[in-house]
This record gives structure tokens, sequence and C-alpha cells, in this order.
């Protein structure tokens, strides 16, 4: 004898799924957040100083440090004078202050510069010069934007963080060595 | 089994269907607050990153922003992208360049871009109007969102052009390596 059994419609429990989505949604938008954007402002060079700084300048005698990137290295200088120039002379373009930490590699290595001596050299003269915040940076025309910006984040200080100082007008952390870089062309 | 038995059985399954036949339908209800909790989350995500944002940065195709450690936050300003391939200005291809990554030498005059500065001066002055109705400052903001692999030539042409159509604060769009 054959028995004929009804289909019971049976009712979906979506609960679990729900709550499965529910902690995914989150999770997926968090991973969605790769890349946080942020800003370096620089400054373009000042040809004429005003008055003030024409008074301050005579009081305090300003460090004046310039960083040239080159192909081979940096080449350093303050107060118009060359680190690790030979002696007598003012510059010396023949040899960079800080060598290649990798010679031999093509610009496309971004890591081919001595950052860390160049953050080092920068601590001696804040150092010697703790109000100086200021950096003037060029570089030789086919030098990667990558490496500028590295030097500039090795000459501002690895562990300076300047959102507070931005945001809520706090004081500009110790930590920070020279943030105010000015970009300009074919400085050596 | 006897045949009582099935009888029995098929009396009460035959009373089950009726039963069942005769109750009154029931309304589904949709569970609307998981859903609910969902579409929160997104909108108040959505709204958290446009309101940080003053702007909008979509490098174009192929463009690798470069990266870096500072943690500034991007303030209002005028965007330029910079890429390895071309100038676009207000999603405008302006200029190309050429295969070693340089600018067409057609669309320079010294170190001045030509077509990006007619822009650039034209949404100067437009912001300068926008500000003087506001009763506010211009504050005359350039963001160049580069290239890791820009030239430096190539950055300082961009910011001589930006500077003699007045802009006078210039931000690099970086990559927060610790975001």
């Amino acid at each position: 004898m054959s028995r004929k059994f009804e289909e019971e419609e049976i009712e979906a429990n979506l609960l679990p799924v729900m709550n499965i989505m529910l902690l995914l949604i989150p999770a997926l938008l968090l991973a969605m957040e790769v890349a946080r954007m942020a800003a370096i402002a620089v400054s373009p060079p000042k040809f004429a100083a005003t008055a003030d700084q024409k008074q301050e300048e005579k009081k305090d005698k300003p460090l004046n440090l310039k960083v040239f990137i080159m192909e081979d290295g940096y080449r350093v200088s303050a107060s118009g004078q060359q680190a690790g120039a030979d002696a007598g002379k003012a510059a010396d373009s023949a040899s960079p202050t800080i060598a290649l930490a990798k010679p031999g590699t093509g610009l496309e290595d971004f890591d081919r510069y001595d950052y860390a001596l160049l953050g080092a050299e920068a601590r001696k003269y804040k150092d010697l010069f703790p109000h100086e915040t200021v950096v003037t940076i060029s570089a030789e025309n086919s030098i990667p934007m990558q490496v500028l910006i590295q030097t500039m984040d090795n000459l501002r200080g690895l562990d300076c963080r300047l959102i507070g100082a931005v945001n809520a007008g706090e004081e500009v952390p110790p930590e920070c060595m020279f943030w105010q870089a000015i970009v300009e062309a074919g400085a050596g | 089994m006897s045949a009582e038995s099935d009888a029995a059985f098929m009396a009460r399954k035959a009373a089950k269907r009726e039963a069942r036949r005769k109750r009154p339908e029931e309304k589904a209800l949709l569970g609307m607050t998981s859903l609910m909790d969902a579409i929160t989350i997104i909108v108040t995500y959505l709204l958290k990153s446009y309101s940080s944002d003053p702007v909008v940065i979509q490098p174009t195709q192929g463009q690798k922003v470069p990266m870096s450690l500072a943690d500034t936050p991007i303030q209002d300003g005028i965007p330029v992208y910079v890429s390895q391939k071309s100038i676009t200005f207000a999603e405008k291809r302006i200029v190309q360049m050429d295969e070693t990554g340089a600018i067409d030498p057609s669309a320079l005059q010294g170190h001045l871009i030509g077509p990006l500065y007619d822009l650039l001066a034209e949404e100067a002055d437009k912001a300068k109007q926008m500000a003087e109705g506001k009763g506010e400052e211009w504050e005359g903001r350039i963001i160049l969102i580069g290239d890791q692999n820009l030239k430096f030539s190539v950055l300082v042409d961009v910011m001589y052009t930006a500077g003699r159509a007045e802009f006078k604060e210039y931000a690099f769009c970086v990559v927060n390596r610790n975001g």
C-alpha cells in the first residue's frame, strides 16, 4: 500500500545568516580602507625676506640646512658649508656627503640611499640648532618622487607625528626635526 | 498491523489535514532588525569617510602614490594628478608624457606647462571669487598627487606652473605607511 505524504513547508531560519552578514559587512568595509591618504606641506623658495625676518636673522644666525639629492648620494650643507667637503672648500661637488647605502643599484630602487645616516646627520644639526625647523631640499632631475618623500620623512624624524599640532594646535613634538620643507630646483 | 489500526491511523491523519486546512493563514513577518543594523553600519561608515576627507583622491590608472610616514590629514585644496603618463586636472588629461616620463616638450615654455597654467589660473580666479563672496581669505592650496617614479624635474615644473597661477601653498599627497 502506497502512502502519500504531503510536503511540509519548512521555514528557513535566516537568523544565523544575518548574524554572519552583520559581522562580514564591517569586516569588509574595514578591509576596504587599505590606503589612508596624508599630506606633506611643502613651501616654494622665498626670494626676498621681509623686514622682520631680516632683523631676526641679525640676532640669531640661521642654520640654512640644505640637502641635495644626487644620483650617487646626498650632499648636505649648513650655513653655506658642505659637510665633509675638502679642507678649505665650502663645497666639494665631486663627492657626496652621504654615499649610497646600496651602490650599483638603479634609480628604481628607492632604498639605495642611506636614509639612516641622513637622519643621524639631521639629528646632529637639530641638537646644535634646536629651534630650526626648515630644510631646503633639491634634487637632480632624474630623482624619483618616492626618494624625495623618504628623504623628507627622515629629515622630519621617523617618530615625528604632526597630526596633533595640525588638528588641535598642540606644540610640535620634540621628535620632529626639520619638518618644514622648502622644495627648490637646482639648489646645490 | 491490523486493518482496524490502519483505518484509525488514516482517520487521525485526515483529521489533522482537515484541521490544518481550516487553520487561518498566518501572515509572514520579515525580520528587518538585522537589515537595519547592516544599513546603519554602512551609512555611518560612508558618512564618516566623506566628512573626514575634504578632497576625495582618486589616483589615475597605473598611478602609484608615494608612501610616507607623514600623518598630517589632507586639507582642502585643488588636486592635480601627475603620473608617469600624463598630467590630469579636473578629470581631463591635459598633458601627455613621453616614454621616459618627461613632459611633452611642445607643452613646455621653460618650466611653465602652458595647458596646465591656463586651467589653474582659471580655477584660481573662480576660487578667489568664491572666497571673496564668503568673506574669507583664499588659501591657494594645491594638492599634488604624484607617482613614486615621477621625476623631480616634472615635479618642479608642476610646482613652478602652480606658483605662476598664484597658488601659494603646496601639499604632496602620500599614502600613510602606518595606515
